[in-house]
């Protein structure tokens, strides 16, 4: 293996985007990062606030409309390679908030599948998936780093 | 107490420049964005944009049967997602007079204080983090697990555990011998733990020099400003709800108030309410009484606008709504505690340094997925538009 | 010795010194982080991790241009600070104390100021997406104080940093004087021949002992009081990291660093938390970094490891400090300095 991929498979940075669900995943992320039951540096993966840092982008939860250009503009500063794992129901499709709507109709407020708004490398669905599946997922967006140029 | 405080008269004057922080920023756990208005260090003012995570939740219940209505209300907010089942069925039980078997309402209790649990331990784990105290807050984070892996067992899901339904409670989530046990004990364990926790951050010479005497809110301010639930009783303001609740009414436990109003009294008044919780849930354990867990006996019909309160972990939350003559959910309101919250949160961090305001800020313990509204007064009339009219109609800074 | 071989030796013991102190201290926060952890009852990362790996990965990130006011400038006052901290760490090596003043205490002192000057560069240059300028509708009719002046999180760190060097350097000047004065020099080999005046005279193989460390005499063992916790504020480590607290500032200046110059700026960072450690090392002990006589080289390598390993303890234990308490710990930290400056002169 070259030293590049070595490294890439070595140190891998993630920051999570909160994008607005109901922030159940963003605390199990948290958990998976905090609690030393789960302890996602042991898996090498380390936890940034900085795009400029960052690797890996994780977000949760469904796009509301005010944390769209944020997003797009956070994902634009994060330097190539970058894999974005999507974590929850909220991201992937929407959730309730999307698909159970009353007399509404649609939910105009909802940006949902980010597969529209980013390309989307890992999904973990689940409402909230538990924080095994968040390190097994956020591990899994590795490969596209280190094939990556 | 105002007297003490003379940083805080209303006075005029010069800001020196904005900081803004967020959406997406290490303090906040959430999206929103927190304006300070800053001289030097010193915070003259601050103001808080929480409409960030605006999903429209209220407009969804509208015309939705009763029971799928309460997938969403559990959605309303990931942390205290028991509070909004709970208080949802607590509507319609209280307009339609459903009766609730007492067993049931017992498990209720035990699964709104394990929840009550997990979001007074995630407080500490979010304050100690602003604080810059690892160690305590991954201390915290661990746990804080007794009682998520107890929710799972109850319910079968770490977060959304979806007890409440019309009339009891999932049949699933009753207590069976074994889980009794299991609960007794593991409350035994955390109990020690969690003693030995408190004990050492009581003793911590600088974490006590950080929150002492930081963010005042006096009982004056809480009650002018609306702070409710442990961000109101830290300020003296003596009030909680559970004392009216007919859900509480068999067990007996103490209403934590404290005087001095400052950020080290509303951690340790939440410090202090997590030994109550253990109390009451040892009672409902204990005292379990037999019987069936759900009452089937009801039919959605035509239901006047009704309210429900209930005291929750942040403090009061109301939800009211009416069915119409098909059992179609209309006009869904939620006020969520944190709302009332806020006014108290942007008036406690003024006079304090930049850093010390955002501890202040997170031990009001803010959560604020659930309050988003947005009222526009045109040419004296009101009416509700939503952010993203807003922002069509006057536009968007870059 | 002819100026000629002096000059390649020099450049020689220089060029081994910062490629084995670099490599070296790219490993030293792995343990940091594997200490820390494990006081946080958790395994932790692997101990290349955060250090070796983390810099290799930013080299082969794609170059992206900062968002800074002037993006030259910016990009340039990370080299520099690699630059000045590889300097720094050569006052721990024997063949520079010939040179001029580089072998005295005023060296050493002046390149510490640039290199607290440099975070007020940076901060004052970085414009980070994180603060003012993220898209957000917070501007509204209602909204308060329209018009004031919006800083960008990074200019504040540059203000606290400006504080910082006006009071946070002060005990690590006063510690670092003590030595001197117990050696009664300005010169660094006087004060490591009176601790181990056997160095001069040791062969290249040999493994010369100090006799008499200042460390442990009673203005010595006073002095590292103020000498560690300086070294925690100059390295912006908690409780003292006010200027790159993550709960208000997130990082400070080094916010826009990406790829390589992140990649430099971690190799700053760890090169000062190895050099200020070697410094100690020679200073405090008498156990100069010495690429020439590879034991007293290896085992001055190996004490090095002590001021990072209380550093990450320290860290572990503490929470932020505001200028409320800095300032009064800071005046303490200079009056202990002062006392054991005192205790030296009376030796
Ligand atoms: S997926 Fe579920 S838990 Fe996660 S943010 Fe969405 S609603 Fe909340």
């Amino acid at each position: 293996m070259s030293l590049k991929a070595r490294s890439r498979r070595n140190a891998i940075h993630a920051m999570l985007f909160y994008s607005g669900g109901c922030n159940g995943c963003d605390i199990e992320v948290a958990n998976a990062l905090l609690s030393p039951r789960y302890d996602l540096e042991q898996y090498k993966v380390l936890f940034t606030w900085n795009p400029r840092e960052a690797d890996v982008l994780i977000v949760s939860g469904i796009i509301a409309w005010q944390l769209l250009e944020p997003l797009k503009k956070i994902y634009s500063m994060i330097p190539n390679p970058k894999a974005v794992v999507a974590i929850g129901s909220c991201p992937i499709n929407g959730n309730v908030y999307k698909n159970l709507v009353g007399d509404i109709g649609v939910n105009e407020d909802i940006f949902a599948p980010l597969d529209n708004i980013i390309p989307v490398d890992v999904k973990v669905p689940g409402c909230p998936p538990r924080p095994e599946d968040i390190l097994e997922g956020v591990v899994k967006g590795v490969p596209k780093l280190v094939e990556a140029p | 107490m105002a007297s003490q405080n003379p940083v805080k008269q209303k006075e005029v004057v010069e800001i020196e420049k904005e900081l803004s922080f967020g959406p997406i920023h290490p303090a906040l756990l959430e999206p929103y964005r927190i304006r300070l208005f800053v001289n030097d260090e010193y915070v003259e003012d601050c103001e808080l944009t929480v409409n960030v995570a605006y999903r429209g939740i209220e407009k969804l219940f509208e015309g939705l049967p009763i029971e799928r209505a309460l997938v969403i209300a559990e959605k309303v907010c990931g942390i205290c997602s028991n509070v909004h089942a709970f208080n949802a069925v607590r509507v319609i039980e209280g307009g339609l007079n459903i009766e609730v078997p007492t067993r049931a309402s017992y498990i209720r209790v035990l699964v709104h204080e394990i929840q009550r649990m997990t979001s007074h331990l995630l407080f500490f784990g979010h304050a100690f983090e602003v604080l810059g105290h690892e160690t305590f807050a991954m201390r915290s984070f661990l746990l804080r697990e007794t009682f998520m892996d107890l929710m799972a067992y109850i319910g079968g899901n770490r977060v959304m555990a979806s007890v409440p339904i019309i009339g009891g409670i999932r049949p699933r989530a009753d207590l069976t011998e074994p889980l009794k046990k299991t609960i007794l004990s593991r409350l035994d364990e955390f109990e020690d733990k969690y003693t030995d926790y408190v004990n050492r951050i009581m003793a911590d010479p600088m974490v006590m020099s950080r929150l002492t005497g930081v963010g005042l809110l006096s009982k004056d301010e809480a009650i002018k400003w609306y702070a409710t639930g442990p961000t109101g009783r830290a300020s003296g303001w003596d009030f909680d709800l559970r004392r009216d609740m007919k859900e509480y009414k068999p067990f007996d436990f103490k209403v934590i108030v404290l005087n001095e109003g400052d950020n080290k009294a509303r951690v340790v008044a939440r410090a202090l309410e997590i030994f109550e919780s253990i109390k009451i849930m040892r009672q409902v354990v204990k005292n379990l009484p037999e019987g069936p867990v759900v009452n089937r006996q009801w039919i959605a019909g035509k239901m006047d606008y009704t309210i429900a309160y209930i005291e929750t972990y942040r403090g009061e939350l109301m939800h009211s709504y009416g069915l119409d003559e098909h059992g179609l959910i209309r006009n869904y309101k939620i006020r969520t505690p944190t709302i009332t919250n806020l006014a108290a949160m942007e008036q406690a961090c003024i006079g304090d340094h930049v850093t010390d305001a955002m501890v202040t800020i997170a031990s009001c313990d803010p959560c604020l997925t659930c309050c988003t509204r947005a009222e526009v007064v045109e040419k004296g009339r009101s009416r509700v538009m939503t952010d993203q009219e807003v922002v069509r109609n006057y536009g968007w800074r870059h | 010795m002819d100026t000629i071989s002096f000059t390649l030796l020099l450049i020689a013991s220089s060029v081994i010194a910062i490629v084995i102190a670099t490599l070296y201290s790219l490993v030293l926060p792995g343990i940091e982080r594997k200490v820390q952890a494990r006081i946080q009852q958790r395994i932790g990362p692997p101990i290349l991790t955060p250090g070796f790996w983390s810099v290799i990965k930013f080299t082969y990130k794609e170059k992206v241009e900062p968002i800074a006011q002037m993006p030259r400038l910016y990009k340039c006052s990370v080299y520099l600070g690699v630059v000045v901290v590889a300097f720094l760490l050569l006052f721990s090596t024997p063949y520079w104390w010939a040179v001029l003043s580089w072998g005295s205490i005023l060296g050493i002192v002046g390149l510490l100021k640039i290199e607290e000057v440099i975070y007020v560069f940076m901060g004052s240059q970085s414009q980070s997406i994180l603060s003012t300028s993220m898209p957000m509708p917070d501007l509204a009719k209602g909204s308060k104080h329209i018009g004031t002046r919006r800083e960008f999180v990074e200019q504040h760190s540059a203000e606290r940093a400006i504080k910082m060097m006006a009071i946070g350097s002060l005990p690590i000047y006063l510690a670092l004087i003590v030595p001197f004065v117990v050696g009664k020099s300005i010169l660094i080999s006087d004060v490591v021949s009176f601790q181990n005046p056997a160095f001069f005279s040791a062969p290249w193989y040999g493994l010369p002992l100090p006799s008499h460390p200042i460390l442990f005499t009673v203005p010595g063992f006073l002095a590292t009081i103020p000498f560690f916790l300086g070294y925690t504020i100059l390295l912006n480590e908690k409780p003292f990291s006010i200027l790159k607290a993550k709960i208000d500032v997130i990082e400070g200046g080094v916010l826009e660093y990406a790829s390589t110059l992140r990649a430099a700026y971690y190799v700053m960072r760890n090169l000062l938390l190895f050099a200020l450690s070697s410094i100690f090392v020679t200073l405090f002990i008498g156990i100069p970094f010495d690429p020439f006589t590879p034991f007293v080289f290896l085992l001055n390598m190996l004490l090095s490891i002590i001021l990072p390993v209380c550093l990450a303890v320290l860290v572990a234990f503490s929470p932020i400090l505001t200028f409320r308490q800095i300032y009064p710990v800071a005046i303490g930290l200079s009056a202990i300095g002062v006392l054991a400056m005192i205790l030296a002169v009376s030796i």
